[in-house]
């Protein structure tokens, strides 16, 4: 018996030889070998389409490097002063203000002037075409947010972050409140009323579950975010220059956003669990929250936390309605080596039918606005969310939304707002204290 | 044969005998005597080389950058020292500076308890499995700063926390927020910074205890002395120069404590209550693209430095004065 073990070690290791050699000796057969260097984040490059476009394209090898938002962003600032080896780059929307102002859209392939070869005719991508030539596809205002000051088109977009509310069906059971999708979205016309729906389900909690944190949001910090989407302007107005003007002082659509979740925080109704901290991980599991404002992509992420929750979730509509959170651009940088195996790759993968993939399979909602009357796409139902047709309602969501002026530090400002209401919510500051602060804060980045 | 003569006359035995004679025939080995020359710049050269490119370049374009206002991809332009007082006006160089010295101090002085207790178990002569015990102390030293700020972070969630978990056990103790929380936050990151540190710097103290004689301890025991005794007569005062030692290597580690605070919160906390100084000077840089005040913070770290390094020199000669008194 010992011995035939051994045997059949040797056996394996002799076949496992014999099978990496064959990999490696492979490509010797193909024309020529194309490694596409991908620095990307989170999900926007899916392993399942990845390893669908190799099968097509055995020549290409695909190597995607995983990154946090922010330390991707400084790696393509610096790889843009020295050269690097990444062939294409994710950069999120909240950035796309600081590369298309100023110099920097010449850090990226100008993508008006390349051309698809065709090698991905049969897979639906025809031969010739420029990206002024597939911008018909997309959403249009999220076509802008990859279009540079200087016309150039440096980034194709990925998803399009729509907003809706993800509630739990038992829970709210639980506290009286209604559980069906459309009774529940009536609830909340607008946002005074989704906090006061908050407090009546507060306040059905037991003692002991408010002392283990419970709360009807998980992050009450987050409504700030959903409500300053919802208005057209953010802290940068368009007056004709690249830049923008400066209006994080006076936009009455700020303090609007920073008062509602003020409101929100003192009315007690957040569970206040960071966002993707391993406490709201828990939580999510142990339904410590009955809402989160979830922007289509993080459906995945609550699938893959919470799987015992299966079942329980529904998606209503967001208040007042049209939210907007996320979505990525791809581009090519322009020190790339393998600019047109890029380009090919870019258009195969952001094209609509395979969007419509992604989101079927990871929930990144597709900004290709050619499938908003898809039936494929919008009769789309999700066992986990109790079968919403997902694909329907956040495509009504999508459609509402209005096109946000995205400016250069437009990323930090939110984080700084982000802070200021975190120090509201651990009750470190007053909510006038702390408002002054940020604006300081904000005015600091601005000096120097 | 030079004879040794100390200070009243008496002649003692010469120091290194073995070496009197080579003296003497002192012969340079055929060409082992030409690299004393030009060859022993060459061999020593890429050390130097590599510290000129990657030492010392980089510390003089910092010291020039950091009277610009430099933008990395836009245009920069001369700032004078403007860098410099916006720092000393910045009250988040002076968060920074507290934040720094208040972590420092909640790792070195308890990890410094800690691993003289370890060592002084470890010195034990009828442990078994020493070199078990001292492998195993070294494994967190190895271990990689996210790995454990990930762990550690589920250790001191707000909610559920084990370190809560437990505390909650207790009546009418409120959950801790180890991250919105001044001092709690830095305990928290303290924790980590200990646990990485002490097995190190048990090996150290160990190393130095080993070295004490034993002759000491039994004539200590023959005087009747405790066990307790015996570590602070004995044990403790020949550690002195190995606490300096490990104070001072300490002090510069503090001074770059990065990873740990950056992993819980990239900006240091809503009230920027875990902002240290070189993620101060990180997120300047590297988040707000202000390379030139980047540039400034660091000079002014490196003079924070400086002086700290003065005070532990004047305090390292007094020590090693009272130790040959």
């Amino acid at each position: 018996m010992k011995k035939s073990t051994t045997r059949n070690a040797f056996l394996g290791a002799f076949v496992a030889m014999a099978v990496s050699l064959g990999v490696l000796s492979a490509p010797a057969k193909a024309a020529e070998q194309i490694t596409l260097t991908i620095w990307t984040f989170g999900e926007v490059i899916q392993p399942g389409l990845q390893r669908e476009y190799q099968k097509l394209h055995p020549e290409i090898k695909i190597i995607p490097i995983k990154n946090d938002v922010d330390p991707l962003h400084q790696k393509t600032i610096l790889s843009c002063q020295t050269g690097g080896p990444a062939d294409i780059i994710a950069f999120e929307v909240p950035y796309s203000g600081y590369w298309r102002t100023g110099n920097r859209p010449s850090c990226f392939q100008d993508l008006r002037q390349m051309k698809t070869s065709g090698t991905n005719a049969e897979a639906g991508v025809a031969a010739g075409l420029s990206a002024n030539d597939i911008k018909k596809n997309y959403l249009p205002w999220r076509w802008e947010q990859g279009v540079a000051f200087n016309d150039a088109v440096i980034g194709i977009p990925t998803d399009v972050g729509g907003l809706q509310v993800a509630y739990r069906t038992d829970l709210f059971k639980k506290a009286g409140l209604p559980t069906d999708r459309a009774a529940v979205s009536k609830l909340w016309p607008t946002w005074d009323a989704f906090i006061a729906t908050g407090k009546k389900y507060v306040s059905k909690l037991t003692p002991a579950e408010k002392k283990a944190g419970k709360g009807f949001i998980d992050d009450a910090g987050s409504i700030y975010a959903a409500v300053m989407n919802q208005g057209t302007v953010k802290y940068y107005q368009p007056d004709g220059t690249d830049a923008g003007k400066l209006v994080y002082k006076t936009n009455p659509q700020i303090k609007k956003a920073w008062d509602t979740t003020v409101k929100a925080l003192d009315a007690g109704i957040g569970a206040r669990l960071g966002q993707f901290t391993s406490d709201w991980n828990i939580g999510m599991n142990k339904g410590a929250m009955a809402t989160i404002l979830a922007p289509a992509w993080m459906l995945d992420y609550i699938k893959k936390q919470a799987p015992d929750t299966k079942g329980k979730w529904d998606i209503a509509d967001l208040p007042v309605g049209g939210g907007n959170q996320g979505g990525t651009e791809l581009g090519i940088p322009s020190y790339s080596k393998n600019k047109q195996a890029a380009y090919d790759f870019l258009t195969w993968y952001l094209a609509p039918e395979q969007q419509l993939k992604v989101f079927k399979t990871y929930g990144l909602f597709p900004s290709t606005s050619v499938l908003y009357d898809d039936a494929a796409l919008l009769d789309y139902k999700d066992e986990f969310f109790s079968n919403a047709p997902i694909g329907a309602i956040y495509t009504k969501g999508v459609l509402k939304l209005k096109p946000i002026f995205e400016g250069e530090l437009q990323r930090k400002i939110d984080a700084t707002f982000g802070a200021g209401l975190g120090r509201v919510a651990s009750k470190k500051m007053t909510s006038a204290k702390s408002y002054a602060l940020v604006i300081s804060d904000i005015d600091k980045l601005f000096k120097n | 044969m030079t004879t040794i003569k100390d200070s009243k006359g008496r002649q003692t035995a010469p120091l290194t005998p073995w070496k009197q004679k080579s003296r003497k025939e002192k012969k340079p080995l055929p060409g082992v005597g030409s690299m004393d020359g030009r060859w022993g710049y060459a061999a020593i050269a890429p050390f130097f080389i590599i510290f000129l490119i990657f030492g010392v370049a980089p510390v003089v374009y910092s010291i020039y950058i950091a009277f610009f206002k430099w933008d990395p991809l836009g245009e920069s332009e001369f700032n004078g020292i403007n860098n410099f007082i916006f720092l000393v006006q910045d009250s988040d160089f002076w968060l920074a500076l507290r934040n720094t010295f208040s972590i420092w101090a909640l790792s070195t002085f308890p990890q410094m308890v800690i691993a003289i207790s370890l060592a002084a178990i470890l010195r034990n002569k009828r442990l078994k499995g020493k070199s078990f015990w001292r492998t195993i102390l070294l494994v967190p030293n190895i271990t990689s700063v996210i790995a454990i700020t990930i762990v550690f972070q589920q250790l001191f969630g707000r909610e559920y926390g084990l370190i809560n978990s437990v505390l909650g056990l207790i009546p009418g103790v409120e959950n801790i927020d180890f991250i919105e929380g001044v001092i709690p936050s830095h305990i928290q990151i303290a924790t980590m910074i200990t646990w990485r540190w002490v097995g190190y710097n048990t090996l150290i103290f160990l190393a130095s205890m080993l070295a004490i004689p034993d002759e000491l301890y039994e004539s200590a025991s023959v005087d009747g002395a405790t066990k307790w005794q015996q570590f602070k007569y004995v044990t403790l005062p020949s550690l002195k120069n190995t606490i300096t030692f490990v104070l001072i290597v300490g002090t510069i580690g503090g001074l770059q404590v990065f990873a740990e605070p950056q992993q819980l919160a990239a900006d240091g906390g809503s009230t920027k209550q875990f902002l240290t100084l070189t993620l101060f000077l990180y997120n300047q840089a590297f988040l707000n693209n202000k390379y030139g005040y980047a540039a400034a913070i660091g000079i002014a770290i490196t003079f924070i430095v400086l002086i700290i390094s003065a005070i532990n020199f004047v305090i390292t000669r007094k020590i090693s004065g009272e130790g040959s008194r």
